[in-house]
């Protein structure tokens, strides 16, 4: 250990000395605080209680009822009138080891002091502690105020033990104090380790991952079982037992159901005719079967309420409205918004499969003279099982996780992820909140483990050979036709979808007046210039490091042998699953209070960001690292590159396509983030989409396209960027052994 | 280029542990040699004894359980990879696929800090040492094999380590390019004087190349020679086995004569007494044995005229010698016979007998194990 390595040693501990004495003075500063404001409450109602002078036996007796009824956790005197400075000839009532001390202490001037608030009626809390039966105790005085006479009879001085708040401290300290010398031998035994820099990534990202992932969840299950401060299964019996709630579960489950179950379908279709016939137009369809994945939250259900809402385009001109049997809020349009918003996650995961099957099996069953449709029921559709199942249980996921659609069409029917954002924000049910999204997770986590370890291991598609790359016709003409012409109406129809929320921009007042003017473009310009600033700022900063971050833990974690491998990787990939608003409201209970205080902060919606995009990120990572040859690391390290020069020079280049994307995905993603962010914004930190859906909600759809018109653009922009240095990426360096 | 360095190893243990089964596994054990400073030593046994293992360790990829590394006068057992004053040319060359044949071979260079002009000099002389100075700007993809191997080669040397160190380094270039490079690294190994480790599982590169072969075979040093040392005198059955075609036959040692009178061991093979120059010390008279001999000491004869009786069932015309296998009781013998238009070449199907010349011959200790 050389004299640099010391002095690096010396300041790391400072540093964490420094956050550690920060971290504790701000628990001590809310446990007093929480101390305190109880104490002080147990003073005023008593206080308020005071029965007045005018008979003296009410005194005594309120004294005495005072000592049996309540759990007294204080002593009490009333001493009558104002004592004068230094005059300790008064008369007292009460606790009598205390009445001592004020006469022997009178001349102190906190006692002078408490006299003189009480009679301002005011209350006053001793700065020192004074011992009583040899413990600590915080005086209080209060004015004892008679009713009647509204004038003040004398003063109330109570004693609280406060040994348990010395007690605390101790307890805090000791704590602290060990975590300090853990701290000291961890860092002290990566300084010293071969690869330090690796050994310091590694512990970032588990303090991160512990941070960042594990406690917000921690606080959100802690909150749920909380009633006063004390563990309760009151909310979960309450939500268990509720009508209400209950109903908003089966229509989450509902809606998710009807969503999978036509997007499936609609996906298939597309994936079927892009990969088993000779279909025209292949590229505009795969093209529209994947936009929608990445189009902006609210622009899908904003242009299906300006064509179907009650005032909708296509509803007046059918003329239904005001109908009593047609409205597009609730079950039907919303499963018709997602299908369209969510379809492209079965179209990619079918066609993966589709491509994989290998088109020989199709070919021998055609020659063993089975018919095409005999053939699709006992080859290709048996051997797409999986990735059906697989491509359901996505959809469903994401569909029970959906949070902007149902919040401006739902109607009357309740989903969870909406009702836990109701109790959240119009309740101040925190702790309801928290567990109704919980009560979500289990649906979606249970579909996405299923998904990961059950029907991603029956997947047939790894047993085939070569694809042959000929496309097999499968269908006969009339059918393909068939085919065609559904894929079509639906293109058409999403085509009509995005060129309503441009037509939005151009019109006056949608579904009154549709004469051409400019007026909303420029008033949603103005309105929102800071809200734009901030969301681009805010996705700007989120997504290099986002970027970053992921890369070096899918380095970690292909390349390097450590404890706690599995754990890491688990608390990294946990986000993935979880709903947003989960996130949100677990992050807004975390992160108001001690030790970590992030509410309103653009910290907070950064940090969301980057642990809500890094598993796609590291995902990546990690599938195009397995490609890489070790040793291409291996030689740079021997030529004498440490870890992170190696990271700079040799693995993020190499992993550039990789990088790009997750780059442009988590651009993208936090650009359009709903869910989560709404908790998290503030007035401070606005988010466009959470504006978007403000002027939805307030009928000013003009505005509201006008943000998704640019949104889209921003979006599509950033998407289109990215393939294009991706692509020439590829071009550069298609031989990496 | 005078700063080339011994490399000493003492007692070095490996223990991984296996992700299966979770048991520890002995990949080196108790390994200990040493180089001295210029020379080129040869890793050489079968996948699976621990020689990558070994120079992994050397290179600082891996850490030794137990034990010590010395290069020079330096403790170097825990000192990170790119700390240390090594060079690694890799079996699948890990050359950068994102920069260019000169990048590539610049990048050690860079690291050090070397002004730009200096690097652009050196480089090219490095490149034209390997003959690749035309190739400077072209990206690795556009290479073949060996031009591969010659870049990562240029960009270990490049950075003057006092050790160099290659891992299978030809394993995936053909036949006819492996002879070539074989000779190229020779000569570059030789004219910069550089100590080199060399791990192979192929014998013949190993003896071409060597100026001391070390095999290894389950973690364990079954032998440290000059290539003829190893070819001609093995420690035990393995080792023959290992570097070369053998035939074994049972003996019995009836004298170890002493080196006063001409030294030499006196076994009976089939009731005749041979005398051979080499044996293992360990044998003392009425042990059984094995005669070691190598197929260019063996020789065909009519049948009942030799030691053990055989047919032929293959012959391989080579020009300058023919390759006859002869199928024995104790196997298949193969038996090589030089200037093959002196001599009677035996029809394939033709009963024989095989001798063998004991002047070239060794006896071993009978330790194959039971197949």
């Amino acid at each position: 250990m050389n004299k640099k390595s010391a002095l690096n040693f010396v300041l790391t501990m400072l540093f964490v000395a420094a956050v550690g004495y920060w971290i504790f003075s701000s628990v001590r500063g809310e446990f007093f605080k929480q101390s305190r404001d109880g104490q002080r409450r147990t003073v005023e109602t008593i206080a308020a209680g005071y029965p007045g002078l005018d008979e003296p036996e009410f005194l005594d007796s309120w004294l005495k009822r005072l000592d049996e009824e309540t759990k007294k956790d204080y002593k009490l005197v009333f001493i009558k009138d104002i004592p004068a400075p230094n005059d300790n000839n008064f008369e007292a009532q009460g606790d009598a080891e205390l009445a001592a001390l004020i006469k022997y202490n009178i001349s102190n001037s906190e006692f002078a002091k408490g006299f003189d608030n009480a009679a301002y009626e005011e209350i006053y809390r001793s700065v020192n502690n004074w011992t009583l039966s040899d413990k600590e105790h915080a005086l209080f005085f209060a004015p004892a105020l008679n009713s009647k006479t509204h004038d003040i009879d004398g003063v109330l001085v109570f004693a609280f033990d406060n040994s348990a708040e010395t007690g605390f401290v101790n307890m805090l300290l000791t704590l602290f104090g060990v975590a300090f010398a853990l701290f000291a031998v961890v860092i002290w035994q990566i300084m010293l380790s071969r690869d330090p820099i690796v050994g310091f990534a590694l512990a970032g990202l588990f303090i991160m991952a512990l941070i960042f992932v594990a406690y917000p969840l921690f606080e959100a299950l802690r909150l749920s079982f909380l009633e006063n401060g004390k563990f309760s299964l009151a909310i979960w019996k309450q939500i268990l037992n509720s009508e209400g709630y209950m109903a908003a579960l089966i229509g989450s489950l509902k809606l998710g159901c009807w969503t999978a179950t036509v997007s499936t379908f609609v996906g298939f279709l597309f994936a079927f005719a892009c990969t088993r016939t000779n279909i025209k137009f292949k590229k505009l369809i795969s093209t529209m079967g994947v936009l929608p994945v990445i189009s902006p939250p609210f622009s899908l259900t904003l242009s299906i309420i300006l064509l179907f809402g009650n005032n909708g385009l296509v509803t007046r001109f059918l003329g239904l409205t005001g109908s009593s049997w047609f409205t597009i809020y609730g079950l039907p349009g919303l499963v018709l918004v997602q299908t369209m918003g969510m379809f492209p996650i079965a179209f990619l995961t079918l066609s993966g499969v589709l491509q994989a099957i290998d088109s020989t099996f199709e070919e021998a069953a055609l020659n063993l003279s089975a018919g095409r449709f005999k053939t699709f029921t006992s080859v290709t559709l048996p051997l797409s099982v999986p990735g059906l199942l697989s491509a359901w249980l996505l959809v469903f996921t994401t569909s029970l996780a959906d949070f902007a659609n149902p919040l401006l069409l739902a109607g009357d029917l309740k989903v969870l992820s909406l009702e836990s954002y109701i109790e959240v924000t119009g309740m101040n049910r925190l702790g309801h909140g928290a567990a109704l999204s919980i009560l979500l997770l289990l649906p979606t986590l249970t579909a996405f483990l299923v998904q990961r370890f059950w029907v991603a291991r029956k997947s047939y598609v790894t047993v085939t050979g070569k694809p042959s790359g000929r496309v097999m016709e499968l269908v006969t003409p009339p059918v393909k036709k068939l085919i065609a012409g559904f894929i079509f109406f639906i293109i058409i129809f999403l085509i009509a979808l995005y060129g309503t929320i441009f037509a939005g921009c151009f019109v006056k007042n949608w579904g009154i007046d549709y004469t051409f003017s400019l007026e909303n473009i420029y008033e949603a310009i103005t309105r929102s210039k800071d809200a734009l600033f901030d969301t681009v700022t805010l996705a700007a900063v989120a997504t290099p490091i986002a970027g970053i971050i992921a890369m070096i833990a899918a380095l970690l974690i292909v390349r390097r042998k450590f404890h706690g491998k599995r754990l890491l990787e688990i608390l990294l990939m946990t986000p993935f699953a979880l709903p947003g608003t989960l996130v949100g409201i677990s992050y807004i209970l975390a992160f108001n209070h001690a030790p970590i205080i992030l509410v309103g902060t653009a910290a907070i919606i950064i940090i969301n960001y980057v642990i809500r995009e890094l598993p796609v990120g590291i995902e990546g990572g990690i599938a195009s690292l397995r490609q890489i040859d070790p040793s291409i690391e291996e030689a740079a390290t021997d030529l004498g590159a440490d870890a992170a020069t190696v990271f700079k020079s040799i693995v993020l280049p190499l992993v550039r396509p990789a990088f790009l994307s997750s780059l442009s995905y988590t651009f993208v993603r936090s650009m359009t983030a709903v869910s989560a962010v709404i908790f998290l914004i503030s007035a401070r930190w606005y988010h466009l989409t959470v504006l978007i859906y403000n002027f939805s909600e307030n009928l000013r759809f003009g505005l509201a396209s006008v943000l998704s018109t640019v949104l889209i653009i921003i979006v599509f922009g950033a998407f289109g960027i990215m393939r294009l240095l991706v692509r020439e990426n590829e071009n550069l360096m298609k031989n990496v052994t | 280029m005078n700063k080339s360095k011994s490399v000493t190893l003492e007692n070095i243990v490996k223990i991984f542990k296996d992700p299966q089964s979770g048991q520890d596994v002995k990949a080196v054990d108790n390994v200990s040699f040493r180089l001295e400073p210029g020379e080129l030593v040869t890793l050489l046994g079968p996948s699976g004894c621990g020689k990558t293992t070994v120079l992994r360790m050397l290179s600082g990829f891996e850490q030794p359980t137990s034990g010590r590394i010395m290069i020079g006068d330096n403790d170097v057992t825990f000192t990170p990879p790119n700390k240390r004053d090594t060079a690694m040319v890799f079996q699948s060359y890990g050359l950068f696929p994102h920069m260019n044949v000169f990048d590539n071979v610049a990048y050690g260079l860079r690291l050090r800090k070397m002004p730009e002009s200096d690097i652009a000099l050196k480089v090219s002389k490095f490149l034209d040492m390997v003959g690749l100075g035309q190739m400077a700007k072209r990206p690795p993809s556009r290479l073949s094999g060996g031009q591969q191997q010659r870049v990562a080669l240029a960009r270990s040397l490049i950075v003057e380590p006092s050790v160099l160190l290659l891992d299978e380094p030809l394993s995936n270039l053909d036949a006819l390019l492996r002879e070539q490079m074989r000779v190229e690294i020779r000569r570059l190994q030789k004219s910069l004087g550089i100590t080199a480790v060399y791990v192979t599982h192929d014998r013949i590169e190993a003896m071409s190349l060597s100026d001391k072969i070390i095999v290894m075979k389950g973690g364990h040093i079954a032998q440290i020679g000059t290539p003829s040392d190893i070819y001609r005198d093995p420690a035990n059955t393995f080792v023959a086995g290992f570097v070369g075609k053998v035939a074994f036959f049972p003996c019995v040692v009836k004298n170890i004569a002493q080196a006063s009178q001409g030294s030499g061991c006196e076994v009976e093979v089939k009731g005749r007494i041979f005398r051979a120059p080499r044996w293992a010390k360990d044998l003392k008279p009425d042990d059984k044995a094995l005669v070691m001999a190598r197929p260019e000491s063996l020789s065909i004869g009519e049948a009942g005229t030799g030691v053990e009786d055989g047919i032929v069932t293959t012959n391989i015309y080579l020009g300058n010698s023919v390759e006859s296998w002869v199928h024995t009781d104790l196997g298949d013998v193969l038996v090589q016979i030089d200037n093959p238009d002196e001599k009677k070449i035996f029809a394939e199907g033709e009963s024989v007998s095989l001798s063998f010349n004991p002047n070239l011959t060794k006896i071993l200790i009978d330790d194959r194990e039971a197949v």
